[in-house]
């Protein structure tokens, strides 16, 4: 269980969150959308430990980030996490990138390491890109890997950072198509995307974010048919 | 039509012995010291920061036959003895080199997004594991052609220092040539082995450059 606690964050004068308050039960996905600059993906690295908060709490499993005795880098064994551009090793083969955490931070053998790997690309539907560098791979494709990577450690958690939105069209649903299984076979997820289909597919909770606040959140139906402020109607209309 | 490179072969090829040398520790010590003044250029300490663009931008727009007479000239005051002519121009060599390279290593830091970083450490994997599996190869790997080209660049200012009488390629060149009076015969010898080395080098450095544009890196 994710526990966010009336989190605030500045980026020096700038408050970038305010009142954050949500609770991410195990197997729940829950989406969040908002217009950009609107404090998503910082609470996404927030509860990632990648970023401070000043005010509030988080506890992960009953593990509050903000207390100096937490070991920040076990934490975020727990937490898998995929980014708006990839970001895979650019030196590393598809498989490469997959095996990597887990033969250095869980010392599992190469072997070990490459049948998982093996496994996961399966799962992500590109067993035959595994000796491919990134720069070889379409961007659907990347992100796949990216997937795969993170599910590599076997995390409790799953968050996406607006995971499909640096994407051709035609590869959206190959990377939406991935992520619904895992969110279908019970992986807690916390996804920033504007993805209506995904959202009505699989979302327990959708939560709108302007200005750094939780504006709105409702469940699909309630949210995206039946906006209630003004500012949710106005993006939503922007995005449809 | 080399006679009168080969009567001398051994003196000049002594002389070239010396610009390896260097070189070498022009090289070594230059790389070593431009990564720290890379990570200096990119520090948020002002205390850091300052100094070292300070150092950086005064190196960088003073010409470097000036740095070595400086040196030559002023470390005696300093250190109270001449120092020998190598060590001087060695000194000098790594105070220049180390703000280039400094630019280069400042580039390549720069390179890294930090979310390639996020990505990393969101996998479990420690700052310490993180620079050495991820940081450090993908940086290196960018900066590559940029080190062999000021590489190449160091390996041919080094016959500056022939103005403080360090006898290297191009200083025992000129000795011979006040004996010889071949000029031509002598110094297109010292052009020739100067471009072999310098174009060998280029296409090393050419061939990271295609390499790491095919992965996607530069």
């Amino acid at each position: 269980m994710i526990e966010i606690k009336n989190v605030n964050k500045w980026f020096g004068e700038f408050q970038v969150l305010t009142d954050i308050n949500e609770t991410i039960e195990r197997g729940q996905t829950v989406v969040i959308c908002g217009p950009s600059g609107s404090g998503k993906s910082t609470l996404l690295r927030c509860i990632n430990g990648l970023e401070p908060y000043q005010k509030g709490q988080i506890l992960v499993d009953g593990v509050s980030l903000s207390d100096p005795k937490t070991n920040l880098y076990k934490l975020r064994e727990n937490i898998g996490m995929v980014f708006q551009r990839f970001e895979l090793y650019p030196h590393m083969t598809a498989l490469q990138n997959i095996t990597l955490a887990p033969m250095k931070v869980r010392k599992l053998s190469k072997d070990k390491a490459r049948k998982k790997a093996m496994e996961l690309l399966q799962r992500v539907g590109i067993p035959d890109k595994a000796d491919s560098y990134p720069a070889n791979l379409s961007g659907g494709q990347q992100q796949r890997v990216a997937i795969a990577r993170s599910l590599a450690m076997e995390p409790k958690y799953m968050m996406f950072d607006e995971p499909t939105s640096a994407l051709d069209p035609e590869m959206i649903k190959e990377v939406l198509d991935v992520m619904i299984d895992l969110a279908k076979e019970g992986m807690t997820m916390l996804c920033v995307t504007h993805e209506m289909g995904f959202a009505r597919e699989v979302a327990d909770e959708i939560i709108f974010m302007d200005f750094g606040k939780i504006v709105e959140r409702g469940t699909y139906e309630g949210f995206f048919k039946n906006p209630k402020s003004e500012r949710a109607k106005e993006f939503l209309k922007q995005i449809l | 039509m080399f006679d009168a490179v080969a009567r001398n072969i051994t003196f000049l090829l002594g002389g070239f012995v010396v610009t390896l040398q260097l070189t070498f520790f022009a090289l070594a010590g230059g790389i070593a010291l431009g990564a720290l003044v890379g990570l200096g250029r990119i520090s948020k300490n002002k205390w850091i920061f300052q100094p070292v663009t300070l150092y950086v931008n005064f190196i960088r727009n003073m010409p470097l036959i000036l740095v070595i007479f400086w040196f030559y000239f002023v470390m005696p005051i300093i250190a109270g003895r001449p120092l020998n002519p190598f060590l001087s121009a060695v000194i000098s060599f790594i105070i220049f080199e180390a703000t280039y390279f400094g630019e280069i290593f400042r580039a390549g830091y720069q390179s890294i997004s930090k979310d390639l970083t996020s990505a990393a450490y969101s996998t479990g994997m420690t700052y310490i594991q993180t620079a050495r599996y991820i940081l450090i190869p993908v940086a290196f790997r960018r900066m590559l052609p940029s080190l062999i080209t000021q590489s190449i660049v160091t390996f041919q200012d080094t016959s500056l220092a022939f103005v403080i009488g360090l006898q290297e390629f191009v200083r025992r060149t000129s000795i011979v040539d006040n004996l010889e009076v071949r000029s031509i015969q002598l110094f297109g010898f010292v052009a020739i082995i100067f471009f072999i080395f310098c174009f060998i080098a280029s296409k090393i450095s050419r061939h990271f450059e295609e390499k790491g544009r095919k992965l996607g890196m530069i």
